[in-house]
């Protein structure tokens, strides 16, 4: 063994520049796989480590608010029950820290029992002293920390003893913020509340198999108590891998072409090697070397290379996506996987080692098969001419009298692309993994502009207006006339609740005539409203209250009066996370007479916005322009960004490495072709020359794979992905694909130069030996 | 001796070399391969070079074509010198000056014969009118039915001739051939010698290196390596 070793090691020394390629592979192997593994792996199983942390409870249910004596008897007749914890949660509550302050604050004033929240730090608030605890995000985001104080509907200056992280919602920005108080601390300040009113109780079951059999026995006992409905942990549970599922499979799909580009590169690499050292495998062959130590000894050298250059890809992924992951799993409220992903890692890293070392071994097996002379002689471990190469010849024959000359005249380029066309399998293969990651990197920027469009482009969210004046209804025609505006009408808002159910405001939007010529967010199903009876309604709110079309919808607007409405259709809409109804202007004045009135300005195209904006000003209006902003999911978007932008540098690391390998092993094994062409008299020039066209008959047909893979594949699937949460058009634009192609040139151009320095640096009469 | 079309030309030295030293290896293990090798060739002379396996003669051949640079001493290739000139002034003597034929052909098998022939007319640099004068000489060494063939689909002498028309076809001054009758028949070998013997009356100056004194026997000129010198 000792032997094997001390070959591999002085194997290693003579091949120092092949060497650093190799690792800088397996490298960059580890790092993409290292990569989606930290991001997949934390989104994975995030939602169980946290649900765990946080003891959430199986079951939470909400309803109307009740006198604690009325509910306590029926949840304690409730089968299989381990535990439970009622609490009072008050919404709409005006909440202010660190500068901050919202007064759309939940606060949950919590009783005795277990509580259903995971704390990161500080400890649970004190029942004597009003105390809170702090939803991470809101500290977060506000600045706050253990020893902070926090203002509460008029309790003021109250003292932060914990920050708490409880995965049943996303986090503050993306959700409401949240604080704690107990009841028992309310009571030592204000007096003992008697029979306290709850509306919410969270149930730990013993056997979590039973609950559905706990649901049904719930709900039939739930006769005067009004506006019941359960959140399950399964349920939150599913609704979180749903958003999640859309980034897992984008780096499944990553890990899946690293691996593929591992193996192939690493396998043509060690193939390559072991061609250009048969003779001395037939050598060793001869003097009575087993197959078995020739094998090993390949192996060997690989493991050297592959171990520490497997840790260090593995630990820069590490370093590339720890940070983004843990802000991603921060915004949907749940905690960083910590030391279980030494796991995942450790097996990235054997698996990334793993692949070069049966890549090295198994091609060395194979050629020390065959007899000790011809191995001495240089023989192709697969023979050449055969069947399909006289195919091919007879084809260049045909394709040379159509030509109708005596030969098709060859040029440097053209003879480089039929080099690297000779490798017919290590072609496909590179095409295959230099296409896919053109595709994942058109993907990446269709899916980073569609994601700054959600932030900045009103039109991403239906908006067809550009400019808003807080005008009267009545100046609309006035706006009309201005030049530039294609139309103009009265736009009313107002904020409403679900009558029964939902206690977080719903957008209720109106126009007078029809609203898809100022907004029109997608269709999903049924039709645009007609009528005063009719809404249109945003998907978040159809989630929520498992509206569908015909349901009836009823809200409560803020002067207390109730409309009632037959849900027309429902649409795609990310604004106020999809919340948001649509309704005719007269039916929403009927009830709200006074909504928010403003006049949408809808531009013609190619109209300046400014001077519009300045003919409104001449009216007596300042014009605002329409927002796309995702103001509560900024967060989470700027986290997906980060991780986009991430696997697309790691993806064009990818396609540079990959073009890098496919030239050197070209020029390796064509070594003495270059040779002769230098002999007869081709500079540098001329060798670039001839990359150039190894290099293009790669780079051309996998930009064009690519292309097609993202707009016909990769696209519409990931746009079906993400049709429970927005419309998006992913197919890449002019832009994108330009700005792509050009980047593979720039790389191809890096990669060809590079590979020709290091090919003309070789002595000729070495590579014409060799 | 200097050959009638050498006379005829006004004896214009074609090739000249002057105490060329080549060592190989480092430290210890350096060994001297030539040790002040004088040369001179003429246009029109056909010259053989004859020496035992690992006498030099190779390594020579190198120098003369531009592939390697000596230690020391000069060479000079129809007034170009390729001791003290840049890469790319030896890359264009390779391409105008001197033609190379190996041992093993080392015909690119992705190209057909004709191909092969036209590849260095392709090169920046190379003169003009590359094309016609790869279908002369193909015609000339009478592989015309099989220029549309694979290398591996040729017979040695075929690929040898293909080498050939490679080597010459941007018009060298000097043809360098290594060991040309190495992989050959008797019939081949005979052949290829007549072919290098009607090179000469071209006004080209062609070296061999050979170990066969059968071979070197058809030279105008036999120089025999020893101990790194030429007798």
């Amino acid at each position: 063994m000792k032997v094997i070793w001390r070959e591999a090691i002085g194997g290693l020394r003579r091949r120092r520049g092949r060497v650093a390629l190799s690792a800088a592979g397996i490298a960059l192997g580890a790092a993409m796989l290292a990569t989606a593994t930290v991001v997949g792996f934390g989104l994975q199983t995030g939602f169980q480590r946290s649900a765990h942390a946080a003891d959430l409870p199986d079951v939470i249910a909400r309803f109307d608010a009740e006198p604690l004596s009325k509910v306590l008897g029926r949840i304690t007749a409730l089968p299989d029950l381990a535990a439970y914890s009622f609490r009072l949660e008050l919404t709409n509550v005006h909440l202010r820290g660190g500068g901050h302050s919202s007064s759309q604050g939940v606060v949950e004033v919590l009783d005795s029992g277990r509580r259903g929240y995971g704390l990161l730090e500080g400890r649970e608030p004190s029942t004597h002293n009003v105390e809170a605890v702090v939803e991470q995000g809101v500290a977060r985001s506000w600045g706050l920390h253990v020893g902070s104080s926090v203002d509460v509907n008029g309790l003021e200056g109250l003292r932060v003893s914990g920050i708490s992280v409880s995965p049943d919602d996303v986090a503050y920005p993306l959700a409401v913020p949240r604080v704690y108080l107990t009841r028992a601390a309310l009571e030592a300040r204000f007096g003992p509340f008697g029979d306290p009113r709850v509306n919410a109780v969270e149930l730990w079951l013993r056997n979590p198999g039973q609950l559905n059999t706990v649901l049904v026995q719930a709900r039939a006992s739930s006769y005067g108590i009004e506006g019941l409905r359960f959140v399950t942990r399964e349920g939150v549970r599913v609704l979180i891998d749903q958003a999640a599922g859309i980034v897992i499979a984008l780096l499944v799909a990553l890990s899946v072409i690293a691996l593929i580009t591992a193996t192939v590169m690493l396998a043509a690499s060690a193939r390559a090697e072991v061609q250009r050292r048969l003779a001395g495998i037939g050598v060793r062959r001869a003097i009575g070397a087993s197959r078995a130590h020739i094998a090993l000894a390949q192996a060997a050298e690989a493991a050297i290379v592959a171990l520490p250059a497997g840790a260090l890809g593995v630990g820069a992924g590490v370093l590339i996506a720890a940070g983004p992951s843990e802000r991603l799993l921060e915004t949907i409220n749940e905690l960083p996987p910590g030391g279980a992903l030494a796991g995942p890692l450790l097996a990235c890293w054997a698996l990334t080692a793993g692949i070069p070392v049966l890549a090295s071994a198994w091609p060395a097996l194979r050629a020390s098969r065959r007899p000790p002379i011809a191995l001495m002689r240089g023989a192709e471990l697969r023979a050449r001419g055969g069947r399909s190469s006289a195919r091919r010849a007879a084809a260049r024959r045909a394709a040379a009298r159509v030509a109708g000359g005596r030969g098709l005249l060859p040029s440097l380029s053209l003879l480089g692309a039929r080099l690297v066309g000779a490798r017919r399998v290590r072609l496909a293969a590179t095409l295959a993994v230099l296409g896919v990651s053109v595709a994942f990197i058109l993907l990446m920027l269709a899916l980073a502009s569609e994601l700054s469009a959600l932030e900045s482009d009103p039109s991403t969210l239906g908006k067809r207006y550009q400019l808003t004046a807080s005008l009267p209804a009545a100046a609309a025609a006035g706006v009309r006339r201005l030049p530039g505006v294609a139309a103009a009408a009265p736009r009313y808002e107002a904020q409403a609740i679900d009558s029964f159910s939902l206690g977080e405001t719903i957008d209720v939007v109106a126009y007078r005539g029809d609203h898809t010529v100022f907004e029109a967010p997608p269709l999903v199903s049924g039709s645009r409203l007609r009528g005063a009876r009719q809404a249109e309604v945003g998907n978040g709110l159809a989630q929520v209250l498992g509206l569908s079309v015909g349901s009836p919808l009823a809200i409560e607007l803020p002067s207390g009066r109730e409309a009632r409405f037959q849900v027309a259709g429902i649409v795609n809409s990310l604004q106020h996370d999809g919340r948001i109804v649509y309704v005719s202007a007269a039916a929403l004045l009927a009830a709200e007479p006074t909504a928010g009135e403003q006049i949408a300005v809808r531009l013609q195209p190619g109209a300046s916005e400014s001077a519009v904006s300045a003919g409104l000003k001449a009216l007596g209006a300042s014009a605002t322009p329409a927002s796309g902003a995702v103001g509560q999911g900024r967060g989470l978007i700027e986290a997906l960004t980060a991780i986009l932008r991430a696997v697309a540098i790691v993806d064009g690391l990818v396609c540079f490495y990959a073009l890098v390998q496919a030239l050197v092993l070209t020029a390796r094994e064509r070594r003495a072709t270059i040779a002769v062409l230098r002999a007869c008299g081709a500079g540098v020039r001329g060798v670039c020359l001839l990359l150039a066209g190894a290099a293009a008959a790669v780079v051309v047909p996998a930009a064009v794979l690519g292309a097609l893979l993202e707009r016909f594949v990769l696209g519409p699937a990931m746009a079906r992905l993400a049709i429970g949460y927005a419309s998006l058009e992913l197919a890449a634009g002019p832009a994108e694909v330009t700005v792509v192609i050009a980047g593979l040139a720039l790389l191809a151009c890096a990669a060809v130069l590079w590979v020709a320095r290091r090919a003309t640096r070789e002595p000729i009469v070495e590579a014409l030996g060799g | 001796m200097p050959t009638a079309v050498g006379r005829y030309l006004g004896n214009v030295s074609a090739l000249h070399a002057r105490g060329v030293i080549k060592s190989v290896g480092r430290g210890r293990a350096s060994r001297r391969v030539l040790d002040g090798v004088d040369l001179e060739i003429e246009q029109g002379e056909l010259v053989a070079v004859l020496g035992r396996s690992g006498s030099g003669k190779s390594t020579l051949l190198h120098l003369l074509g531009g592939l390697d640079r000596p230690d020391a001493g000069s060479i000079v290739v129809a007034g170009d010198s390729l001791v003290e000139c840049s890469e790319r002034a030896l890359t264009r003597v390779r391409l105008r000056r001197i033609g190379f034929v190996f041992q093993s052909f080392q015909l690119v098998e992705e190209l057909t014969g004709e191909e092969n022939v036209l590849l260095p007319t392709r090169l920046a640099g190379a003169p003009s009118g590359g094309t016609e004068r790869a279908r002369a000489l193909i015609d000339e060494l009478g592989v015309s039915p099989v220029a549309d063939h694979l290398p591996h689909e040729l017979s040695g002498g075929e690929q040898q001739r293909f080498a050939i028309a490679r080597a010459l076809v941007n018009e060298p001054t000097v043809v360098l051939a290594d060991e040309p009758t190495g992989n050959l028949d008797s019939t081949a070998a005979a052949d290829l010698l007549g072919l290098l013997r009607g090179l000469t009356g071209l006004g080209r100056a062609v070296v061999m290196v050979t170990h066969e004194h059968d071979v070197a026997a058809a030279a105008d000129r036999v120089l025999e390596m020893a101990d790194g010198r030429l007798g």
